[in-house]
């Protein structure tokens, strides 16, 4: 009967901590979102994207905060004034964290849609050598992920926002971005997302939209 | 009473929530500069903090005891420090590093000049290469706008510091390519046979090269071919010289890429005035498929075979004899070459190749019969062990399988040589400032029945954020050209020792680069020839001997902006070459024809939006020639007036069809410059006849058209 109650005892505890740590991790995870949420400035991604690179290397079986500290770096990265050199160090990095979230999470639209807005950026860093190669690469991940799942609304506003950036001659352009854009804008008006799984790009979307007329 | 050994543990476990430590801090680098956005973490927990603008960080935990605490940015390099968290406040005071990035990393310079889309220090892309004005997309002739080499003029090859032709040798994916030109023609050059589309990356060494790369006296031009096309695409070009049309098949891990040309100079020719007699303008057919396959995200597999046929029939003055000669020339060639690599773990990588080559040249000279075929079957085995972050040991084997054979009406001459090579070379960087590679490369013949050794050393020194010292040392060996070897089996290797000495300063946007070089030539074949021969067709030689020697300095210098003008990059290049030789048939050291003393290059790029195009300007200039006077009886002294040239072509970005679409315009020699190459005279001297460009100015237009991609794979 002792043994039975040492035995109850320790497997309450043992659950607890489990339970513990599992609600460490969700608020932790609650903590990054707000942090993204709020963040505007590339001090406030570097921010969001310091905490969730710890929150990465402490949970390395959860692609979420891989996911969003690519993210995060991608955007401290554009929003930032380093010199060129560093700026494509950082995409690099931003790439790392998103190659490991697409290890434990792979075939997924959304892990590929963040690839392809990092490649575009990274190829942006040294244009003149690098949009031949990498504007396709970036352009082939986004149709990757649109075909794992082709209701996904950020993929049509990284293709929409890329041929916006896209000189005519190259395939890019105003009238071009529109259309895609516009997709990506009644996509967004469906999106279901749970928990913390990516649902940003609504608003960019909107204002990108304003500067297609 | 075990009640309350649970209760105990339970309340001490909960209360170990409440001892918290607050840890705070300043991050600088060495020079006192504080650091905004590191990021700070316990390591195995999720506490941690950023450092703001002004370095400082603070954040509380509730772990104790012995922790590490990890710092890091990007830029710098990451670093850690133990703690002890006991409930009182920790505060520190952390120094960080700058890290060395791939830009401002000490690499060994000294004779290297890459290009190519990965490489950070890349001195050119391969759109740049496609590009150059007047290059008309050949590798070669894009090359020669790089310090360090000479206007080729008319003949076939990449004239490095005072070495001939034959001295560059291609190596495509790291295999040895035989014959990379076609035929060479009376003083006119023929094109690379490999399209510049075809590379991720170039690097044309002009000395003091690794011992992976044998068999070249004077320079090595290393292709990298490219890796996995992103998409199925189809292209079509169509040009004044003829078409061209490829298709790229992708599938899940690999891809098929056929395509094929078919040139014809006729149309071009009859319409611009050219100063050569033609019977048949040149016509060119090549087909090639290439086959990439990617089975693991560490290994590829790259099979590449192309066969090309060339006809071209002319009419060459006869000095001797103030007619002319009938010169009628057809040149097929295979070349197929099949490499493998794999990093199959990150501290070392395999690669392994096989490649076969094989040219058959015939034709006629009036009505004599010749024929040239050759052969080079080449295997390779490179085994490269990673140590620590960058530095490497490598080892490699090769053996090749070599002959021609020459054929003069009925009679022929041919020679077969198997020759087997060891290298082995270690790259140590000793701290960060400091790189050295050290190596050597071991080769027999068994035609030449000899055995060679050539050590190789360079050293790199970082001076500067941006800047670098590096020097080179090397002995180089290379078989005589298979002319010689076919009439002889008596010859050994000809020798080049070369010493290097060279300063870089390198930003994203400017590139300086200058180079000082000594190179030595010992045991280069001579022979017992009357007159000054020629380098096309057929030649008999007597008492072919290694007699040869000679020297070649100089100075070559880079300057590259791509930052100051907006859309806009040029670059500068400027050799200066004191060389002399004895070597053929000279009778003292002399300056060859091929070597100019001066030779400038700009090449200027301008992205024009308003008409969505780009144009690309190329001036070149080269200080007189020497050619061959009998009159003159100091051998070689006579010299040509100055080479000018200045070429422009206009690259407009459209769409055709809804598909991405370019359309070129080149032209060559705009001004119309008289150039000169030399001249030739009759053995008697009576006389002499100019030798002038093929024309006077060339025209290329095109319309190259991609389905479904942005790029060209062909």
């Amino acid at each position: 009967m002792k043994t039975l109650k040492l035995c109850i005892a320790l497997l309450i505890i043992t659950f607890s901590v489990k339970a513990q740590s599992a609600d460490k991790y969700t608020a932790a995870m609650q903590k990054g979102m707000t942090l993204v949420d709020s963040a505007s400035t590339a001090e406030q991604f570097t921010t969001a994207a310091n905490f969730f690179e710890r929150v990465a290397t402490a949970e390395t079986k959860q692609w979420l905060p891989q996911y969003y500290a690519g993210y995060c770096i991608l955007h401290a990265t554009i929003l930032g004034k380093q010199d060129n050199e560093t700026k494509d160090a950082s995409y690099d990095k931003a790439m790392s964290y998103v190659e490991k979230a697409e290890a434990l999470k792979p075939a997924n639209s959304e892990v590929l849609v963040l690839e392809g807005y990092i490649t575009f950026m990274k190829m942006s860093v040294f244009s003149q050598q690098r949009a031949m190669t990498m504007i396709p690469k970036a352009n082939a991940l986004l149709e990757k992920a649109l075909v794992i799942d082709p209701e996904n609304p950020r993929a049509f506003l990284v293709k929409g926002q890329n041929t916006f950036y896209t000189p005519e001659s190259f395939g890019g352009g105003k009238a071009k971005a529109k259309e895609i854009l516009t997709t990506a804008a009644d996509k967004y008006k469906n999106q279901k997302a749970s928990g913390f799984e990516p649902a940003w790009g609504a608003r960019r979307c909107q204002v990108l939209l304003q500067q297609c007329n | 009473m075990k009640k309350y050994i649970y209760l105990l543990i339970i309340i001490s476990s909960s209360f170990s929530a409440f001892a918290q430590t607050r840890v705070s801090g300043v991050i600088k680098t060495s020079n006192g500069k504080t650091i905004p956005g590191v990021n700070i973490t316990l390591v195995n927990t999720y506490d941690g903090a950023s450092t703001d603008t002004s370095g400082h960080f603070a954040f509380t935990t509730t772990e104790t005891g012995a922790h590490v605490l990890h710092y890091v940015t990007v830029g710098f390099k990451p670093d850690s420090v133990a703690v002890n968290l006991n409930g009182k406040p920790l505060n520190l005071s952390l120094t960080i590093k700058e890290a060395v990035s791939e830009l401002n990393a000490v690499t060994i310079t000294a004779g290297t000049i890459e290009t190519g889309d990965a490489k950070k220090g890349a001195v050119l892309s391969s759109i740049d290469i496609a590009t150059t004005a007047g290059a008309v997309a050949d590798i070669v002739a894009a090359l020669q706008t790089l310090p360090g080499t000479s206007q080729a003029f008319s003949e076939n090859g990449l004239f490095v510091r005072g070495g001939s032709g034959a001295e560059t040798r291609t190596y495509f994916d790291g295999m040895l390519v035989k014959s990379p030109f076609s035929s060479q023609l009376p003083d006119i050059s023929s094109r690379s046979r490999f399209s510049p589309f075809l590379f991720k990356g170039t690097t044309f060494s002009s000395g003091g090269y690794s011992a992976q790369y044998g068999q070249a006296l004077s320079s090595a031009l290393i292709l990298e071919s490219k890796d996995l096309p992103e998409k199925t695409s189809t292209e079509f070009s169509i040009l004044t010289v003829g078409f061209g049309a490829a298709h790229t098949e992708r599938f899940a891990n690999s891809s098929l890429t056929v395509g094929g040309i078919y040139y014809n100079l006729h149309p071009t020719y009859s319409v611009f005035k050219q100063n050569i007699h033609w019977d048949q303008a040149p016509i060119d057919k090549t087909g090639n498929i290439q086959y990439k396959w990617k089975p693991t995200k560490s290994s590829m597999l790259k099979v590449f075979s192309q066969y090309s046929n060339n006809d071209v029939s002319l009419f060459t003055d006869n000095p001797d004899s103030a007619g002319v000669i009938h010169v009628i020339d057809h040149n097929k060639n295979t070349y197929t070459n099949i490499t493998y690599q794999d990093n199959f773990n990150p501290d070392w990588r395999i690669q392994a190749g096989a490649s076969y080559g094989n040219t058959h040249e015939s034709g006629k000279l009036d009505s004599n019969n010749f024929r040239k075929n050759d052969h080079l079957l080449q295997g390779r085995f490179t085994l490269t062990r990673y140590l620590g972050q960058r530095s490497l040991l490598r080892a490699g084997a090769e053996a090749y399988q070599n002959g021609a054979l020459e054929g003069w009406n009925n009679q022929s001459r041919s020679f077969d040589d198997n020759m087997q090579a060891a290298f082995t070379e270690g790259e140590v960087f000793l701290g960060d400032n400091v790189v050295m590679r050290l190596g050597g490369r071991a080769e027999h013949s068994s035609y030449l029945a000899d055995w060679n050794l050539a050590p190789r050393t360079s050293l790199a020194v970082k001076t500067g954020t941006h800047s670098q010292v590096s020097m080179a040392y090397g002995i180089f060996y290379q078989n005589p050209d298979d002319t010689y070897l076919l009439q002889s089996h008596q010859l050994g290797y000809e020798k080049a020792t070369h010493y290097l000495l060279n300063y870089q300063y390198l930003t994203s946007g400017l590139t300086f680069r200058v180079e000082a070089f000594y190179k030595q030539y010992a045991d280069l074949t001579k022979y017992d020839y009357d007159g000054f021969p020629k380098t096309y067709a057929v030649n008999n030689y007597s008492n072919l001997y290694n007699g040869g020697d000679g020297y070649a300095k100089g100075i070559d210098v880079f300057w590259r902006d791509k930052q100051s003008i907006p859309g806009g990059d040029y670059y500068i290049s400027y050799s200066y070459l004191d060389t002399k030789r004895d070597f053929r048939n000279y009778p003292i050291q002399a300056t060859p024809p091929f070597a100019a003393k001066h030779t400038l290059n700009i090449v200027y790029k301008q992205y024009i939006p308003v008409i969505k195009s780009e144009l690309s300007t190329a001036y070149a200039f080269s200080s007189g020639r020497t050619y061959y006077n009998p009159n003159n009886p100091d051998f070689l002294s006579d010299r040509t007036k100055a080479y000018n040239n200045l070429s422009m072509n206009l690259s407009y970005l459209t769409r055709f069809f809804k598909q991405f679409a370019v359309v070129y315009v080149s032209v060559n020699n705009i001004p119309g410059f008289n150039n000169i190459y030399g001249y030739n005279y009759p053995s008697n001297g009576s006389t002499r006849e100019p030798v002038y460009p093929a024309a006077k100015r060339n025209y290329l237009f095109g319309l190259l058209v991609t389905i479904g991609d942005n790029t060209f794979n062909h």
